[in-house]
């Protein structure tokens, strides 16, 4: 099989129901995405919709009532260690100096060679946490966290990386600097990228495609690819095409919010 | 070190305080020195230090160190395989929690009946004394490992031994710390039981010596050389737990 074709992640008719109370509550609904190799890929839709219960088949944690997820072309449906991971909190160790939290995810897959080492500090110095290889997480600012986090996950050996919501904790200024930081760190290395998100901005800044996810159970409701050309830069952001784009998707976002609402209104009047 | 004078001294000021209204009071009802000796008597009799005090001191050190160590190893075991065995914490832990409730002071006899006067019944008195504290805090902080951290390396695809090696147990250090320091003061406790009922050395069986002789200035001595003693093996371990612990970030 050529590598180039195979996606470097297929999720096909996914579904998964979840047992509460002798109820059973479906989470996620035949949900089928592909991320290609080199491609970044997002999945936008409300808040509880199942993204994370995604994640989780996705990282073998849970296992899907039907469907499977292939990667690179093989089946790896239910089994872990195939994805790099950062989550939404930087889960830094408090104990490990950063470039040690940095090395984490490669030590969990084999012993660090001296290399590996060495190019940590590299990719620290490069991100902007020079001087900051031998200090503990806790005095470093929620945004660099997150950015020892992110390196993390780009020195993982796994060619997938999941990233989810992981600016959603940072303040506002903060976010849109990581934004264009990441846009810049990820067209240099064009890794294949799923990433999670419920910021439209975001979304559309950063990735090649977007899957609308519906409100819980979860379905794809739209896949739209992004049109705008790489290198980007932040100012496509005002182009008139960006800001259609956004409107559209802000209102089936909104649709969505409200169908969930109204969902809830209804089982509560139960 | 001026920070750590700030801290010191209004303690040490009671302590002075507390001292002299004592040394007062004695001397101004003449109170009979085997009722209740002034701290002058006392620091005389510790200076004397008759009746092979030091020997009895040194006895007692190495019973209490040897008898510490063997009773924290024993609750690290139990706690780490309660931990790995989840069935297994599930009937033990609250038998456990009920060997509390038999003081361990009734049990020494007994344990001399079976065991005899050596060093055995003796050590398993301390360690009886040590696990516990040890055992729950090592479970305990075993237990509350942060869900995001575990949900990350869960995701990377750690195995149960990297996940307990690399997250569960440097993130319960501080708490299996909590649980020994609480087991080195108990550990004195525990030797000077141990010593009142049956040895031929230690400060326990010279306070039992001192007691037939009505010699109540010697008892304070012994005392006093407890509460260094526990406050020595306190300090050691707090010692060795920064050490451990540098990581953490400093409160305040």
């Amino acid at each position: 099989m050529n590598k180039e074709n195979t996606p470097a992640l297929e999720i096909v008719s996914v579904s998964k129901s979840f047992k509460e109370k002798r109820r059973t509550l479906p989470v996620l609904s035949d949900i089928s995405l592909t991320v290609g190799q080199g491609e970044f890929v997002s999945i936008i839709g409300p808040s509880g919709s199942g993204k994370s219960t995604l994640l989780h088949v996705i990282g073998g944690l849970t296992r899907p009532d039907a469907g499977t997820v292939r990667m690179n072309g093989a089946e790896v449906t239910g089994q872990q260690g195939h994805i790099s991971y950062m989550p939404q909190q930087p889960a830094l160790f408090p104990w490990r100096t950063i470039e040690d939290n940095v090395l984490l995810a490669q030590e969990v897959h084999g012993p660090v060679s001296r290399e590996a080492r060495e190019e940590a500090r590299h990719w620290l110095a490069k991100v902007g946490l020079a001087g900051f290889e031998k200090a503990h997480p806790h005095t470093l600012s929620g945004g660099m966290q997150q950015r020892a986090a992110f390196l993390r996950a780009l020195l993982s050996p796994q060619e997938l990386m999941c990233l989810d919501e992981p600016f959603s904790a940072l303040d506002a200024l903060t976010r849109s600097d990581m934004q264009r930081w990441l846009l810049d760190i990820w067209e240099e290395n064009r890794r294949s990228v799923l990433f999670i998100t419920h910021n439209i901005e975001e979304a559309l800044l950063l990735s090649s495609r977007i899957y609308v996810f519906s409100s819980r159970p979860a379905t794809v409701l739209h896949a739209i690819d992004v049109p705008f050309p790489r290198p980007r830069r932040e100012e496509v952001t005002e182009a008139p095409e960006f800001l259609q784009l956004k409107r559209q998707l802000s209102e089936w976002m909104r649709e969505e919010q409200r169908k969930m609402q109204a969902a809830h209104q209804g089982g509560s009047r139960q | 070190m001026r920070s750590w004078w700030k801290n010191v001294w209004p303690p040490l000021v009671a302590v002075i305080f507390f001292l002299l209204v004592w040394q007062l009071l004695t001397s101004l009802f003449h109170i009979e020195q085997w009722i209740l000796p002034a701290p002058s008597d006392i620091a005389r009799e510790t200076a004397a230090a008759s009746g092979g005090l030091w020997e009895h001191v040194w006895a007692t050190l190495k019973l209490t160190v040897f008898g510490f160590a063997i009773g924290t190893a024993i609750g690290l075991i139990i706690a780490l395989i309660l931990h790995l065995i989840p069935f297994l914490k599930q009937a033990l832990y609250p038998l456990l929690i009920l060997s509390q409730n038999i003081p361990t002071i009734a049990l020494a006899p007994l344990l001399m009946i079976w065991f005899g006067f050596g060093l055995l019944p003796k050590i398993i008195v301390i360690t009886l004394v040590c696990f516990f504290p040890v055992a729950v805090a090592a479970l305990g902080g075993l237990k509350q490992t942060d869900p995001v951290m575990m949900n990350y390396m869960r995701m990377i695809g750690a195995g149960k031994g990297q996940i307990f090696a690399k997250l569960e147990l440097p993130h319960a250090l501080p708490s299996i710390f909590s649980g020994i320091k609480i087991a080195a003061t108990y550990s004195v406790m525990g030797a000077i039981i141990a010593e009142w009922l049956g040895a031929d050395k230690g400060i326990g069986y010279y306070m039992m010596l001192q007691k037939s002789g009505y010699r109540t200035d010697r008892m304070f001595v012994a005392i006093m050389i407890i509460v260094v003693l526990s406050l020595l093996m306190f300090g050691l371990i707090a010692l060795l737990e920064k050490w451990f612990v540098r990581w953490k970030p400093k409160q305040g």
